[in-house]
Order: structure tokens, then sequence, then C-alpha cells
């Protein structure tokens, strides 16, 4: 396998987490922020966010510069290319369904 | 670059014969899926997916294993007749798990979809949107897992 297969292949499996598009998804909103400012605004420990920014700062997707005794970190655009756009869309469209289909089969009459 | 396929899977607390029912009834997949749905449920059954924004999409039913396997193939765009270069493949399987169900998703088939230029635009790129629309989409999941039953 090429170095860019596998740099798709980490792309992918860093964007088709539910948790880690919720992380991006305050990172743009905020423009950068520390482990700690996500986690207080994610349903998730500082650990748990830590461990996140880590499998996206592998994959290109942020980047983390240190600012005193904190780190932030930012979104990198460019690397959120068209693709990996359009498949983030895939995913997401796809834990909806499931959740939908959930909610439904829970929700009926044994 | 891209992958060519995308696998998710979900826990859910009802038995197989209800998951199967919701996954292959059109009263159930014009809930889930489209707005409504005409399903042919047979191998190489014609389906009917729309959606009232966007239109009719065909589809093809391609396996039907009763209760544990369900496959069709959607074509883009709108109004095409799937075949292989304008369609992927939706492969869901169920098995029984304790007094449960997991429900597996497997989605292939976007590079060669990735080929046409045509598709390319509609679909798998999505290059006349920018990130604000994504960040929309994005906000919009947020709040549909927050509120399960905000579904319109």
């Amino acid at each position: 396998m090429s170095p860019r297969r596998d740099r798709g292949d980490e792309l992918w499996a860093a964007v088709t987490d539910p948790t880690r598009r919720q992380v991006l998804d305050v990172l743009l909103a905020l423009g950068e922020a520390t482990a700690t400012t996500l986690a207080a605004e994610l349903p998730v420990t500082r650990q748990a966010v830590a461990k996140h920014l880590a499998v996206l700062e592998r994959a290109g997707l942020v980047e983390g510069r240190r600012r005193g005794r904190e780190v932030r970190y930012a979104v990198r655009p460019e690397r959120l290319d068209a693709a990996t756009r359009g498949l983030m869309r895939v995913a997401a469209d796809w834990d909806a369904r499931l959740a939908t289909i959930k909610r439904l089969a829970e929700s009926q009459e044994p | 670059m891209v992958p060519d396929r995308i696998e998710r899977e979900i826990f859910i607390d009802a038995p197989l014969e209800t998951v199967w029912a919701i996954v292959t009834e059109p009263e159930h997949v014009g809930a889930w899926f489209s707005d409504s749905a005409e399903i042919e449920l047979r191998p190489g059954g014609d389906t009917t997916l729309t959606w009232e924004e966007y239109g009719s999409v065909r589809a093809r039913v391609e396996k039907v294993e009763p209760p544990t396997s369900f496959s069709f193939r959607w074509a883009r765009p709108v109004g095409a007749e799937p075949r292989a270069g304008n369609s992927t493949l939706v492969e869901l399987s169920l098995s029984a798990e304790g007094e449960g169900t997991r429900l597996r998703v497997v989605e292939s088939g976007f590079r060669e979809l990735e080929r046409s230029e045509e598709e390319k635009a509609k679909y798998a790129g999505e290059n006349e949107r920018g990130w604000e629309h994504e960040l929309g989409e994005l906000r919009e999941y947020a709040s549909t897992q927050m509120r399960p039953s905000a579904r319109q």
C-alpha cells in the first residue's frame, strides 16, 4: 500500500467517528480551542477529547499550537477536501438513519 | 484516496422480526430513509424512494433473506435507472444479540460513483457547497441525536 493510500485510510477513520465529527464541528465554530474547552462543549471527558484530537492531528485535520501551558487546536480546512466532506456526510446520514430505525423499532409494541 | 465503502452499526433493543419489518416495509422505509417508498420485496424488485425536496430515486432490490439480510442498489441522480457506475449498494444485516438485534449497514461503490463527473458534482464531491453547508448538516445531525423525536 502506498503512503498516500494509508493517509486516505487514516483520514477516513478520523472523520467517520461521530464524536470526532462533533469535535471538528465545535472547533470550526470556535476557531480554536483547548481540550478542556472542547470537553465542556461535548458529552465526553477531557481525556476522551484528547484522544480524539490525537487521531485528528495524526490525520492532519487539526493542528495544535502551544500557548504557555496549554495547547490550542484549530481545524486545517484545506485537509477537509470535497471527497472527505461528502463521505462524512454519508456516514452522518447513516448514523442518523440507524438512530431512527432504533427509535422506531424500540417504540413498536412487542 | 476516497474509500469505497462505509460501515456503521447499531444495537437495537427490539426483536429481529420487528427490526426486519422496519428495515424492509415501505411505510417504515419512508420514515427512516426517504419521505415515502415503494418497494417490491424480491431480488430484482423495482423500488422508488421519494424525497419531497429532491424527487424520486430509483433503486433495485438485490437480496432478500428474511429476517437477516436485505440489500438494494440505488441510483443517482434522480430518475436514473440503477446500473454499474451510477449507483451504490446498501447492505443491511441483522443478527440476534441477547434480547435485541444488531443492525449493520455497509454502503459501497463510492469509488465508481466518483468516476462519473456528473455524479461527482451531484453526490460524492459536494464541490459547490462549502463548510457552511456541512456545518449545518452536522448541527442538524447533532440536534437529531439530542432530540430523537424531532424528525419531521
